[in-house]
This record gives structure tokens, sequence and C-alpha cells, in this order.
């Protein structure tokens, strides 16, 4: 009777223990968009998005060409990064999944998903910011696409693979060549598993600092040419945060708040897509 | 589906076995953007490789490798660099933040599979994920605003009253708490592993075939001995490769810890001490590195950064994938 | 395929909005003198429609970014050495000049009311000094109350013409300073966190409480920090302030044939700010098209932009340094 009191005390105990545990990641979660919401909604204004910032000291200014150049330089990352990625996604699951080489790629990428985001900004400094001679908005966008690309790999090859096989035989009995089956019964079969692992793609280059600090660098004016250096607003929540004035803190929440919001919208549309797509 | 081909004419001659069988050579086409998209990530993980550390060289040459990692002197004045400190600091915070990690993520697995209503798990499942999403600079300066104040006027004094005076466990916290140091990063770095930790040790759990537990629950295991018993030792593997994996995380982030760490170039002794990181230097003092050799030193950090995620992930990997295949 | 057409017009946009190209210059280097810059490049721009972005990464990294030709000029407020000049191909002349100023965050004190000597003050940076109510800055401070609480050093973590500034003059003011320490844009700090420029400093010393840290002084009085009276080399306390600066400045000896190379520490006079120091513009000689660009900048901020940098309590340069700078520039075809 004591072992069965004591092992029912033991249960209770790591019980709870696990349900204090998810009560704490809950609260992390709660208390950080709270924080966010609370510090950021007041300096959300119209200016925010219609204006330039001015040097401290000078009364209002905005953001309008971070939140600009963040657009352009993760429009290059998409243009760079989802093609090859597809593709690339493409060869693991179709032409290449029963070779030594694509399982390898396959690892490979696992692996690059990880890679510390800094040090491919170190590597884009390398070979696009050093040679050219200058920062430029093109390196920040090369930056994000090689981040982005493994991401977009490995949910393409998932996703492509879920397709039945027996789809792909009933398009090679009507003559079709591979290319065909692919691009009109696999890719139709994938697309929108495929498309939300863009979007959570997307959603994880939006939010990097540390690859755009050496290679798009900063910029206080507003600019729509990449090859100068290009404002983005994350390099410029690390800069305002960072400062001492008490309106560019006022602007960094107002950021932080926007592109939390931006980020968390995304994510949850992509879970969305996929549970409505594969409720099954 | 109308299968209709326009001829295609890329400059070959008419003899081309090509042009008379166009649908193998757009296949072929095809298959080679493909073939060469997958190669662009090896091409690309050589080519970091290489360029990080063809700018290196004369780091290389210069400090060599045992002196470079066992030196702990950064002093860009007289150009001696070592990468102990960082590499110190890296491992501190990395290590700190795993061991508040591990127990909580695994709670929170334990919790989301097998107590967890089930109207609950999947909005439980969603906002782990959120906390996965939110930008590590939202974290980082969520850090040096609420967090800092809160473990510098708090937190530390706190610990400093208890811990700090039991005998030798107390030097960990000794010295003047600011809220700017290694243990509010690696606080900060824990939340933003446990997410990642947590839903790999879910999916893992998961796998647990239910025959095994039931045949426990049969035997009469109350359902923390299933759990401690059966879950667990059936996906310890899986579970390692998560822990892995966020260590991976850990070692790589930058703005998280950029806010809070310090920056100081020194082994500290103390859990109250600043400190810094590889990432936290590389992000501080790449564009301001004035001499040459200032230069190859930060690209060698980068490149030992480098290889130690590479090969941690690649462990994580081995460990996942002979779990899967077990 | 309704992906594609996404994806085409993504290509369509990227590509049509980078055609629309600007004119700009950029700059990047020193945080000290990043207020007046920034200032001076918003009226040039509400001026002339000539955007000039200047980015404050640090004194060493507009020297090493002018070195390798990544922005059209460098800034730094330590000089660089006229044989470095040389060596770099690169032309220097000052722009402005300012004082740095030890702040401190002590509960219930006010802006000049610490006094410090030179020798007391590298004597806490060198943390032999750890506590504030310690005797020997008491005994220079007699009926201002000190707490007993532990000094928090915040220094610069990146390569700073301020630190060289600050660390020459401790370096001429303390000889233990000189040799354990020395002088540089980033030194070995005995103790102390490491902040990320000027506004880093800045920002931690009114974050962290009993700290003491030295920051431009535009940053001290924007950020309303509690600045320190120091002992000139005369033996006076001077507050910090747009006259002590330009004492400072007064006697100083520039020679265009070094590049401007002078520092401006500790020098005498009975009003003079011991910390004092110019901040520098370096071009790369060869890059005509883009210094003429520069100096246009330059010369109608040195006409126009002395009251701007008044209100900020910068020192604008003196009529006779002006024209010894233009005559520069005409002899290196960029003006």
């Amino acid at each position: 009777m004591n072992t069965l009191t004591k092992r029912k005390i033991q249960n209770k105990v790591a019980l709870s223990l696990s349900v204090l545990a998810a009560a704490i990641g809950l609260f992390w979660l709660f208390f950080i968009l709270w924080d966010v919401f609370r510090h950021g909604l007041s300096f959300i204004t119209p200016d925010l998005f219609t204006k330039d910032p001015v040097p401290p000291g000078f009364e209002g200014g905005g953001l309008r060409n971070a939140f600009v150049g963040q657009m352009l330089i993760t429009l290059v990352a998409m243009v760079i990064g989802i093609p090859i990625g597809v593709l690339g996604g493409t060869f693991l699951s179709e032409y290449g999944r029963h070779s030594k080489l694509g399982r390898f790629i396959s690892t490979l990428s696992d692996i690059m998903v990880s890679v510390p985001s800094i040090v491919i900004g170190t590597f884009v400094y390398a070979i696009m910011v050093k040679p050219i001679g200058h920062f430029n908005g093109w390196a920040g966008g090369v930056a994000l696409a090689i981040i982005m690309i493994p991401v977009v790999i490995r949910t393409t090859e998932d996703m492509m693979s879920l397709v039945p096989w027996s789809l792909r035989e009933a398009a090679f009995a009507l003559g079709a060549p591979y290319y065909k089956v692919i691009t009109q019964v696999v890719y139709r079969g994938a697309a929108t598993g495929i498309f939300t692992g863009i979007l959570l793609s997307i959603a994880r280059v939006a939010g990097e600092t540390a690859p755009l600090l050496f290679t798009s660098f900063n910029n206080s004016f507003f600019t729509t040419n990449l090859n100068d250096s290009t404002p983005s607003l994350t390099v410029t929540i690390f800069q305002y945060a960072m400062g001492p004035y008490d309106d560019w803190h006022g602007m960094a929440w107002a950021a932080a708040l926007v592109i939390t919001v931006a980020i968390l919208f995304i994510t949850i549309a992509g879970r969305l897509l996929i549970k409505w797509r594969y409720r099954s | 589906m109308g299968i209709y081909f326009p001829p295609i004419s890329l400059g070959f001659g008419k003899s081309n076995m090509a042009n008379r069988n166009p649908i193998d050579y757009r296949d072929k086409i095809f298959k080679t953007m493909t073939f060469a998209a997958a190669m662009m990530v090896l091409v690309l993980i050589a080519g970091i490789f290489f360029s990080l550390v063809k700018q290196a060289v004369p780091a290389i040459s210069k400090f060599g490798f045992f002196r470079f990692i066992s030196t702990a002197t950064w002093d860009p004045v007289h150009e001696v660099f070592g990468a102990a400190a960082s590499l110190y600091g890296t491992i501190v915070t990395t290590v700190l933040a795993m061991s508040i990690a591990i127990p909580v993520s695994i709670g929170i697995a334990i919790f989301m599979t097998e107590l967890c209503p089930n109207f609950l798990k999947s909005a439980m499942g969603t906002a782990i994920e959120l906390l996965a999403a939110i930008p590590s600079i939202i974290y980082g300066m969520w850090g040096l605003f609420t967090l800092a104040p809160i473990m510098g006027d708090t937190v530390e004094p706190f610990l400093q009253q208890t811990i700090g005076r039991v005998p030798y466990l107390g030097s960990l916290f000794s010295g003047t708490p600011l809220g700017i140091d290694i243990l509010t990063a690696s606080t900060i770095l824990s939340i933003m592993i446990i997410p990642f930790m947590a839903s790999i040790a879910r999916d893992t759990f998961n796998l647990t075939p239910q025959v095994l537990r039931e045949s426990a629950y049969g035997i009469g295991a109350t359902r923390w001995e299933v759990i401690r018993n059966v879950v667990i030792p059936y996906s310890r593997k899986g579970v390692l490769g998560g822990i892995v994996i966020a260590m991976g995380r850990a070692l790589g982030e930058t703005m998280a810890v950029a806010f809070v760490l310090g920056n100081k170039h020194e082994i500290a002794h103390s859990l109250l001490d600043a400190s810094a990181t590889i990432t936290v230097t590389l992000a501080n003092e790449f564009t301001e590195a004035d001499s040459d050799i200032y230069m190859a030193s930060l690209f060698y950090l980068a490149v030992i950064l480098f290889v130690m995620s590479f090969l941690t992930l690649a462990a994580a990997k081995f460990l996942l994938k002979e779990k899967i295949e077990s | 395929m309704k992906l594609k057409n996404i994806f085409l017009s993504l290509v369509f946009i990227a590509t049509s909005l980078s055609l629309t190209a600007g004119d700009m210059i950029n700059g990047a280097g020193a945080t000290f003198p990043y207020p007046v810059y920034s200032a001076w490049a918003f009226n040039y721009y509400r001026a002339t429609g000539v955007k000039l972005n200047y980015q404050s990464i640090g004194s060493g990294g507009g020297v090493r970014q002018i070195k390798n030709r990544t922005v059209d000029f460098g800034a730094s407020d330590a000089p660089v050495k006229p044989a470095d000049l040389k060596k770099m191909n690169l032309i220097q002349f000052p722009a402005i000049i300012g004082g740095v100023v030890p702040v401190v965050n002590i509960r219930g004190m006010k802006p000049g009311q610490l006094k410090l000597d030179g020798e007391t003050l590298s004597k806490i940076l060198l943390g032999e000094i750890s506590k504030w109510n310690d005797p020997r800055i008491a005994v220079i401070n007699k009926g201002v109350s000190l707490p007993d609480a532990n000094i928090t050093v915040v220094h610069r973590s990146d390569g700073s013409g301020t630190t060289a500034i600050f660390t020459s003059y401790l370096a001429t003011v303390s000889k233990d300073w000189s040799e354990k320490v020395g002088k540089g844009k980033s030194v070995n700090w005995p103790v102390g966190i490491g902040g990320k420029g000027n506004e880093g400093v800045a920002n931690y010393a009114k974050r962290v409480k009993n700290s003491i840290g030295y920051v431009e002084f535009a940053y001290a009085k924007q950020n309303k920090l509690t600045y320190v009276k120091l002992r000139n080399k005369n033996g006076y306390f001077v507050d910090p302030s747009f006259g002590a600066f330009k004492d400072a400045a007064a006697g100083a000896k520039w020679n265009p044939d070094k590049g401007y190379y002078l520092w401006l520490v500790d020098v005498p006079g009975d009003g003079s700010w011991p910390i004092a120091g110019a901040s520098f513009i370096l071009l790369g000689t060869e890059k005509l098209a883009a210094n003429r660009k520069v100096v246009k900048f330059f010369d109608w901020s040195f006409n126009t932009g002395d009251a701007t940098a008044k209100k900020l309590t910068y020192v604008p340069l003196p009529k006779s340094l002006k024209d010894s700078i233009r005559r520069y520039w005409k002899r290196n075809g960029i003006y």
C-alpha cells in the first residue's frame, strides 16, 4: 500500500511539473507579444509608414524607407530563392529520389537550414560586397535567398513525396514524359503544400537581421535603387533599440510590432492552409 | 491533355537526336534544371566553407589552430587575437540555455502528448509554433528592455541572496547584478529554443506505438511510469536529435544575445559577468575591423562557428535518421 | 499556372524598381559626430535634393570602409597618421570639433556635481577604485553623498575614435594607464561591459545603475545623462560646455601637409575641457568625382551649418581653418 501511495504521489508531481512547463511556454509567448503590443501600438501612426527618418533631436519622422527597403530585399530573395528551392526539391523527390547523391543533398539541405545566419552574412560580404566595392541591397537579397533555399527545398520535397505514385503512373500510361507529369500532375497535387512552404520561408527570412548587417547595411534615406546600401526594418530595429533616444526606442517597438504581426499572420495562414488541404 | 509540342531550335543540327525526339529533349532540360538547383545546396555549402577559409588565411597562418582557440586575448591594438573568450561565451550560453530549455520542453511535450485534452492540442501546437516564428531580433530587444531590468533588479539579487551564499556554487553568482550578462542572455536563448525542442520531442513521443502504452497501463502502471519507462526510452534517440538540433540553433544565434551580453572578451567566472559569443563578436566588429589581420581573425571565427554548427547538425541528423530506420 | 503569374509579376516589380536610380553619397564611420552630420545631411537634402547617407558604425569601421573603398567617405575621430594616409592613398581633413565627457548614473547625482581628476578617473577605469564611496573619490567631492555601491564601467565594444580620444587623454594623465592599457581605437579594457557606438554606451549608461561611461557631449545632452566635472591641465575643475571645447581648440596648430593630424587632449588653458577632439573626414585620393560631391556637401555645411552644430554643442571649425581646408581641397583637385 505504501509503495502505491508513493507511486501515486510521484505520478501527480511529475504530471504537475509538465503542466507547469507548458504554462511556462505559453507564459513567455504571451509576455513577449503583450509587451510588443503595449509598447508598439502607440507609435503606430500614419507617419510611421509615410515619412522617412529624421536625425535625432528633430521632431517627427517615420520608417517608410525601412518598410520599402525590407520589401525590396525580401522580393529579391523570393525571386532567387523560390525557383531554386522548388526545382531543387523537385529533383530530390523525383529524379534523384533513389540516388545516393540525392539523399546526400537532402541531408545537406537539412543541415543548411540551421547554418548560423550571420555566417551567411559574412560569406555574402566576401563574394558580393568586397568585390563590388560597396554595400548593396542585392547582397542582402542574396543572403536571404541562401537562407530561404533549403527551407523551400525541404518542404517541396516532402510535399511532392506525398503525392501518390499511382497518379504519376496514370499519367505515364497516357504517354506523358516525366517533366509533363511533374509540372502538370505532381505540382498540381502538391501546390498547396509547396505554397505553404514558400510562405513559411518568407516568414523565416523576413525577420532575419544578422545576414543583412554587412550586406545591405543601412540607409537613413528612402531608396529603391538596390545598388545603394538599403535600409531594412530589422537592422533599423537593431540600431534604434541599441541607441539611447526615447523616440528611437518607440519606433523600434512599432517596427517590431509590425514585423511580428506580419510574420505571425503568415505563419497562421500557412498552418490553416495545410490543415484545410490535408484534412484527412 | 492535348499533347502538342512546338518545335524548339536551340541551334543544334537537324540530325540531332534531340530534334527528332523533342519529348526526350525537354525532359532532359527540365531534369538538368532541377539537378542544377539541387546542386546549389552543395555548391553553397562548399562555397561558404572555402570562401571563409580563404579570407581567414592570414589569421590561420599567423595564429595556427590550437593557439587561436586557446588564446583568450582579443586585442586589436597589439593585433593579438584568440578565439577562446568568444568560444567560451558561445559554449557557456548554449549549455546554460540547454539546461533551462531541456526540462521545460520535455515537460511541454509530455503535456501535449499525454495530458492535454484534445481540443487544446492544436491550440497549444499553434502557440508553440508562433513562439518559434517570432524573429530573434524581437527576442533580443525584448530582452534588453523588459527582461534585463527584471533580472538585474529582482531575479539576480535574489539568486545572490540564496544560491550565492552556498560555498563554491555561490561564486557563480558573484559580481554586480546588472541584467546585462550571461544569465540573461542564456534565459532569452532558452526561450528561443524551447519551441524547437518541444515540437520535435512531441513528434517523437507521438511515434510511440499505442500498443506499448496500453500494455503498460494494463499491468497497472501509472501515467508517469508509462511516460518514464515506455515513452521516453522508446523515443530517446529522437529526443536527443531534437536536443542537438536546438543546440545547433543556440550556437549560431546572434540577435537574441547581442543586446544583453555586454560584449566583453574575457573568460567570465560568474554568470553575472558580461561575455561575448562568436556571433556577437562578428555582428559588432565585422564592419569596423580596421586591419587586415583583424578582419582575417573575424573570418576565422566565422569558419569555426560554421564548422561547429555543421558538425552539431550532422550529428543530429544522424541520430534522427537512425531513429526512423530502426 | 497562377503561381507562375505571381512569380513573373514579382520579377517585373523588382527589376522596374531597381532601375530608378537616385543621387546618393554614402559615408560611414565615427559615431561621435553622427548627430551633427545627420542633421547637416537632413538640411542638405531639403536644400539640394542630394541624399547623404551617413551610417555611424565607429571610427575603426570608417577607416576600414574607406580603405576598401566601400563608401564615398570615411569618418574618424582618431586622425590617421600621415604615413598611413600615404599608404592607403587617402586625404584627410577635420570637419567638426567636440568633447568627450565621462557620464555617471548615480541616483540623485546632478550633472556637473561629481568632480574627478585624470588620476582618479583612470583608477576607476583600471578597476583599482571599485566603489563610489572610495576615499580617493570622496576627497575631491566634499559634501557630495556617494553611495556604497560597486562601479560598473561602460566602454565601447567597437573600434572607436571616441575611445581613441578618451584613452589618449588617460594615457597622457596617468602613467599606469599608459603602461597597462595604452591608447587606441579599441583597447583591452580591464573591467566593464561594452556598448556598440556612442549610442550603445549612452543606452547602457542610462540603464545600468552606478555606472560610468564616456560619450560625445551631444549624446550626454540629448539623453540628459549626468556628466562629470574634470580637472584640466591648469588645475581648474571645468564643466563640459561649448566654451570649454572652444578654448581647448583655440591654440591648435593645424597642418594640412600632415593631413591635419592633431590631438586636443589635456591642452593648457584655464577654461579648456581636457578631452576634446576633432572629427576627421577621409577620402580616397583617386575617386575625384565622388570626392567632389562629398566636398560640396562639407563646403555647404561649413557655410551654413555652424548654427546647427552649436545647437548640438559641437564647435564649428574656425574660419581660418575652413579656408585652409578649402585650399587643401583645391590642391587635391576636388574643389
